[in-house]
């Protein structure tokens, strides 16, 4: 069975009421699992410490994080992205994303350690955080400090990330670094922050030929998406071999997130956790930590990362939505009203460039494996 | 951006009477494309690894052996240009003239060398993704005042500007393209729509276009 790691402080990394990142969708999945009868008892850890951060991060930077945190004013903190519209300066925050980093970071030591398979860390998924640099909502790259401990430890790690945006942060912090592949799908940088993810982005020195980056033409559709990520994932992960998985959930490819242009469906979403469960059997031992990321719907994420728990455990996918949590819930869901878990029937108007679109997701395919072909000898 | 902030400073350059295959030699070497011939301080021509290929081609109508001096096929007169001309100047030139480089003079002296290459460079620098940032395009009015209206607003949102393009669409349109510090750009699309501005990226509604 899989390992959950969840803590209550993970809702303090709130960065405010108009903020998109908001702490209440980890609430609702956990209160919609409760409803859908199933018997919660996560694992609790404690928060990543200031020296575990400084595997993946700058001295200076995490010292600017935790003063900005603690109400203090430190020199520069633009400088490292901080004070910005997407991350504000909120009390606590640097305490409240340890908090976060340290539940993913238990997930990579439990994997280890050879105390869990399979890890479903209930939050996280910081993939844009930087070296030294926050950024996109993220304070610290609790994905990387996984890695890093995996990697300490004599593990190869494929990281891949599910996230409509760029994994900038973590293809930064192991972009020479031959233990670690990193995958990322994403909306096209041509359209969607942060700009980055481009096919000719491959790694250096050792690590070239190991970050994979496959941009996917605004308004894409499921069957597009899933043929780029077979295309791509299955040949990678033969040839790499990885010991672990670790695998961002973000929900924001879902086509009513209010923050990207792809247009998956809670179905789609429910073939490529199986696919990727899948990959982590076929190719990483059954090894496999899955974290949370972006998704900004409230009407969507929850639902998405409840079928998440539900693959990862076996279960079978219920229909209806359980009316005591429509009703709890019914002023973040809005209008119209939901009745199923999954989405309903033709859920949006028919593409018009489908062809188009589907033409040149596979054209990148074909060319990023092209490109990479040779490293791979 | 000016001439000097892309050039390649003190270019190798060889004499008039230098054999075509030493010249064929030292751009293997360097791994370059266009050699500057130099008399004493002064410019006299320019070489490229194409001149030096024809030249000694059977395809050539004149044939040269690989010991003749590259005075025999150097182009000359020789079109140049000045540190502080701007690249859209340079680049100006190099298009209507068919060429792929200019060496860079300041008064009579070799100073650098620009090409084709370094042009394209310039581009990526001019578009490129220097730090994470969502992208937003507006269609703008040729009229005064519309871009102050448009990054007022943008300075109202606490958002900083990383990189901001601007080219004509039409007649009294101009499309601006800016790269912006936030990933919600949808949140800040509604905001110029708001406003009266021409939003054409991000839509604010899918599948709008």
């Amino acid at each position: 069975m899989p390992k959950v790691v969840h803590h209550p402080a993970y809702g303090r990394y709130d960065l405010g009421p108009e903020h998109p990142f908001s702490p209440g969708r980890i609430d609702m999945v956990l209160d919609l699992l409760r409803e859908l009868g199933v018997a919660l008892e996560p694992v609790e850890a404690t928060p990543a410490t200031v020296e575990d951060l400084l595997g993946v991060h700058a001295e200076d930077y995490v010292r600017a994080v935790e003063a900005a945190s603690a109400g203090g004013t430190a020199a520069d903190l633009a400088s490292f992205g901080l004070g910005t519209a997407d991350n504000p300066i909120v009390p606590g925050m640097g305490e409240a994303a340890r908090w976060l980093a340290g539940g993913t970071l238990h997930g990579a030591r439990m994997i280890a350690a050879g105390d869990a398979e399979l890890v479903l860390q209930l939050g996280g998924g910081f993939h844009h955080a930087r070296h030294c640099l926050a950024s996109g909502f993220c304070l610290y790259n609790d994905l990387a400090l996984a890695i890093r401990h995996l990697v300490s430890r004599r593990k190869r790690v494929a990281y891949l990330d599910l996230d409509v945006h760029h994994g900038d942060g973590v293809q930064e912090i192991f972009y020479t670094d031959e233990d670690v592949l990193t995958l990322s799908f994403h909306e096209s940088g041509e359209y969607l922050f942060p700009g980055t993810g481009w096919p000719h982005e491959l790694g250096q020195g050792m690590g070239r030929g190991l970050k994979l980056n496959v941009p996917l033409e605004p308004f894409t559709e499921g069957d597009s998406y899933f043929n780029a990520l077979e295309k791509v994932s299955v040949p990678a992960l033969d040839f790499f071999r990885p010991d672990v998985l670790v695998v961002q959930c973000g929900a924001d490819a879902h086509h009513l997130d209010p923050l990207a242009d792809l247009m998956l469906t809670t179905q789609d979403f429910e073939r490529i956790f199986r696919f990727v469960l899948g990959l982590a059997e076929q190719y990483a031992g059954g090894r496999a930590l899955f974290t949370l990321g972006g998704g900004y719907s409230m009407r969507v994420t929850p639902r998405v990362w409840a079928i998440l728990y539900l693959v990862l455990h076996g279960l079978p996918i219920p229909e209806a939505l359980p009316a005591a949590w429509l009703e709890r819930w019914r002023d973040r869901l809005g209008s119209p009203s939901l009745a199923t878990l999954h989405d309903g029937a033709e859920p949006y108007p028919a593409v018009p460039r489908r062809g188009e679109i589907t033409r040149q997701n596979a054209m990148m395919v074909d060319r990023l494996l092209d490109a990479v072909a040779r490293y791979w000898l | 951006m000016l001439v000097r902030e892309i050039m390649h400073p003190d270019p190798v350059s060889i004499g008039p009477d230098t054999p075509i295959e030493r010249a064929a030699a030292i751009m293997r070497e360097g791994n370059i494309r266009h050699l500057p011939v130099v008399e004493g301080v002064r410019l006299v021509g320019v070489v490229t690894d194409r001149d030096l290929r024809l030249a000694t081609s059977s395809l050539s109508a004149r044939p040269c052996a690989p010991s003749a001096p590259v005075r025999e096929v150097m182009s000359h007169p020789v079109e140049t240009t000045h540190p502080l001309d701007p690249i859209e100047v340079a680049a100006r030139v190099m298009r209507e003239l068919k060429i792929g480089c200019l060496p860079v003079l300041d008064g009579s002296r070799l100073v650098g060398i620009v090409t084709g290459v370094d042009i394209l460079d310039a581009l990526l620098q001019l578009t490129g993704v220097e730090r994470p940032s969502g992208r937003i395009e507006v269609r703008l009015v040729d009229q005064p005042g519309e871009l102050a209206r448009l990054t007022a607003l943008l300075g109202e949102q606490k958002l900083n500007i990383h990189s901001i393009l601007s080219y004509p669409d039409g007649e009294h349109r101009g499309r601006t393209v800016l790269r912006v510090g936030t990933m919600d750009v949808r949140a800040l699309a509604e905001r110029l729509c708001d406003a009266g501005f021409e939003v054409l990226w991000p839509p604010v509604q899918p599948c709008r276009r």
